[in-house]
């Protein structure tokens, strides 16, 4: 149902007046209980202090650039975790005589987590740590604040003591390890150079130019071999073309030449004329004459033939090209066996090298390899040797408590704590809510209550008409009564008010 | 305290008791008779009811019986049972009428509503109010009565002889009338059934052109009786009382009635606080 603001008001007005019993009651009820808890509630004190605190890791100056380290927990966590500690406390618990009584273990724990939850640390700018200790009794929460502060520093020193010492020790360690790997290193070198006499710088610039040198040798070599080779297919080539000896022109042709010749004379004299011309007669003759001469020249020749004689033929003559060739031919043949013979030499040497270059190799990269090792692990050996030394300055300033970097900024102090409650609050809250409460609850009731309590809700609801609100009618008699009633409850009000005044006033008299 | 009653008050006080007026003859009243003063033509039966009338309580006599009086200006109950009454005149157009007032639960007040009704009603020196108690189970209008053992409508019901005006008793108040269950005994509640019960309002409104009749009636938890008595009403109110009554007791209560004959509800008993307006 929408209700009105001055809806509202007045409502809660005729509701109180109409509860003003019930209202009355619980206001002096609140009052008294916030009274009470304002009375009995525990005095507070706060105990402060401030520690600079430059606590920077002795590991990350020393192995800085060597070696990564580890981000540094959080600062603030890290005092937490040190100064709420199970060591720090249980000194604290120990120095301000919670163990006076002898409590058991567990007794001891929640004492622990009581001591916890009173302690706050705070961070204060980059390297202040603020302290905050609240307890009831002043003195003990000034000593324990104190207790906090210098069992802090105590403890850090000890652990940046320890720290350093340890920082010391691996590093030590890790020169002593690196030298140890830089004297087989060079151990190695040694073995590997006395082994491998050719492995020397410079050894593989010399190798690979004879390589090319012979390289360019057998390619020059096989060229002129392919050369005499095809001048040799060439010669070959006119030998077998040229005949060995020449045939001069013999008589026997002759006498045939002209056989042939007068014959054709005869055949066309024959056309024209009879055997018996005497032209044809003649011819006739004459071809019978050189035929005679003819078989005569070739019997001779016969004659000369089964003798064998390498007598001069006056015929056949050696002929002087074929000569040539055939000496030239024999030339090439002696060239080519040369060249052959050269290439092989050459390439039996190139071998020879590519053998003595692999070997060479081999050894090279490994002197490499153990040469560079050797600088980079000469490098960090010395690096190491100069870390080394700072960390024993650093031990030895340690131990005079020259580098000591916890201070105590600000002693430690104990005030009234400033987040208790005042007894004046508790006064205030308890006549607010005195009146805040019931109304409140009126206001719930209002809202909430199935019984009908607004006119307007009955005709908003039922969509009837409201056809009168009555109020009460008061007899006389009532309102006499009524009066006596509101007199008695406006006393009690006055009562209870008065009561929250005096204790206040004497509250801040410090009486109670 | 509205014009009309100040003038009759005014009149009152310059010529004596007003309800002396020589009676008129007979007829139903015109609506402006109450501002014409000494004019007014008072139905005959207000003279004598006039004579009949016993002792009148005071003021505070009244107001310690929960009841109201015109003199009790100051009182904001006064004004709201004067508009209501005014409410039903108009509704009824100058007639007059039968109405029910029924609480919707016990403990709601409504025999408080009924009887103030009556009495608002009784405050026109024009009007007269009969109150008739039909709550059985609880009745309260005995108490108005100098005797609670005077007939009422019980040995109406049981004497077919009676005479209605037997049972009709003064209560103290100019113009009101009441009739109370008779005695303290049972009366079952088929007698609402009868036709006698629908004879006897039926004589009672026409016997009195001007009399209200207000039946303060059971409540309405109650259904057969309060949708009985209903039918013999011309109109219902049905009382709530703050923080008493729930929102399903309404509802069910505004279930048993004609919504025809329902001019409202009267919300009861709302708090406020006396001395501030």
């Amino acid at each position: 149902m929408q209700m009105y603001p001055e809806q509202i008001v007045k409502s809660l007005m005729n509701e109180s007046f109409h509860s003003r019993r019930p209202v009355v009651a619980m206001f002096v009820i609140v009052n008294v209980v916030m009274l009470t808890a304002g009375l009995l509630w525990p005095k507070s004190y706060m105990g402060s202090t401030s520690i600079i605190v430059d606590e920077k890791s002795i590991m990350e100056p020393l192995m800085k650039g060597a070696a990564v380290a580890t981000e540094t927990a959080d600062r603030n966590r890290n005092a937490r975790e040190v100064i709420l500690g199970r060591r720090i406390l249980g000194q604290v618990l120990e120095r301000a005589g919670w163990l006076a009584d002898h409590p058991t273990a567990l007794e001891q724990e929640a004492l622990i987590e009581h001591i916890k939850a009173r302690t706050t640390i705070t961070p204060v700018g980059r390297d202040v740590i603020k302290i905050e200790y609240r307890d009831s009794d002043e003195g003990r929460t000034l000593f324990v604040t104190k207790t906090f502060a210098d069992l802090f520093i105590q403890e850090m020193i000890a652990q940046k003591e320890s720290e350093t010492r340890s920082a010391f020790d691996f590093i030590d360690k890790q020169a002593q390890e690196y030298q140890q790997k830089l004297a087989a290193n060079e151990e190695e070198i040694r073995q590997l150079r006395s082994s491998n006499l050719d492995a020397r710088p410079g050894s593989d610039i010399e190798l690979s130019a004879r390589l090319i040198a012979l390289n360019t040798r057998i390619e020059n070599t096989t060229m002129e071999l392919r050369e005499a080779q095809m001048k040799g297919a060439s010669l070959e080539r006119q030998v077998s073309g040229e005949a060995e000896v020449t045939v001069l022109a013999t008589r026997e042709g002759q006498f045939r030449a002209r056989i042939a010749e007068l014959q054709a004379k005869l055949d066309t004299l024959r056309l024209s004329f009879h055997d018996t011309h005497p032209d044809v007669v003649q011819l006739k003759n004459q071809i019978q004459d050189l035929m005679a001469e003819a078989s005569a020249q070739r019997e001779r020749r016969e004659k000369a033939k089964p003798s064998q004689r390498s007598g001069p033929d006056e015929t056949v003559v050696n002929n002087p090209v074929y000569q040539q060739l055939r000496r030239e031919l024999s030339q090439n043949q002696l060239t080519i066996d040369a060249l052959k013979a050269r290439i092989a030499e050459a390439k039996r040497l190139l071998e020879e090298e590519v053998k003595r270059g692999k070997g060479l190799h081999s050894g090279d990269a490994r002197l490499i390899e153990l040469t560079r090792d050797h600088q980079i692990n000469r490098d960090i050996y010395q690096d190491l040797l100069y870390r080394r030394e700072r960390a024993r300055v650093s031990i030895n300033m340690g131990s005079d408590r020259q580098g000591s970097n916890f201070k105590i900024l600000e002693p430690a102090t104990s005030r009234p704590s400033p987040h208790a409650p005042r007894f004046w609050q508790f006064v205030l809250g308890g006549t607010m809510l005195g009146v805040l409460i019931p109304l409140g609850l009126l206001f719930a009731r209002l809202r909430f209550d199935p019984h009908v309590r607004l006119a307007n809700a009955i005709s908003e609801r039922h969509k009837v008409p409201v056809a009168a609100i009555v109020p009460h009618l008061w007899s006389p008699g009532e309102l006499t009564g009524l009066r006596k009633e509101l007199a008695m409850l406006a006393l009690v009000v006055t009562a209870t008010l008065a009561l929250s005044a005096t204790l206040s006033v004497v509250r801040l008299l410090g009486v109670l | 305290m509205s014009k009309i009653e100040k003038a009759l008050k005014k009149a009152g006080d310059e010529r004596g008791n007003l309800q002396v007026v020589p009676a008129a003859p007979a007829g139903r009243t015109a609506p402006w008779t109450a501002l014409l003063g000494q004019q007014i033509q008072v139905p005959e039966t207000i003279p004598r009811m006039a004579e009949n009338e016993r002792k009148l309580l005071s003021a505070d006599e009244l107001g310690e019986r929960g009841i109201i009086h015109p003199q009790h200006t100051e009182e904001p109950a006064v004004q709201v049972f004067r508009e209501l009454r005014t409410k039903i005149i108009q509704q009824s157009q100058e007639q007059n009428a039968v109405i029910l007032v029924a609480a919707v639960s016990e403990g709601n007040g409504g025999s408080f509503i009924a009887r103030n009704l009556a009495a608002a009603f009784a405050f026109d020196s024009a009007k007269t109010a009969l109150l008739v108690d039909c709550n059985l189970r609880n009745p309260s209008v005995h108490q108005l009565l100098p005797n609670a053992m005077l007939p009422g409508l019980a040995d109406y019901f049981e004497n077919p002889e009676m005479d209605v005006s037997k049972i009709i008793h003064p209560v103290g108040i100019a113009r009101f009338r009441a009739i109370a269950t008779g005695g303290l005994r049972e009366i079952p509640a088929e007698y609402f059934v009868s036709m006698k019960m629908r004879r006897l309002v039926d004589s009672l409104r026409e016997r009195y052109r001007e009399r209200f009749i207000v039946l303060d009636g059971p409540p309405m938890s109650d259904i057969a009786d309060a949708r009985i008595l209903s039918e013999l009403s011309d109109y219902v109110l049905v009382v709530a009382r703050h923080g008493r009554t729930t929102n399903a007791q309404i509802e069910s209560g505004l279930n048993a009635i004609s919504s025809r004959k329902l001019l409202g509800i009267v919300f009861n008993d709302e708090p406020r606080i006396p001395w501030i307006r």
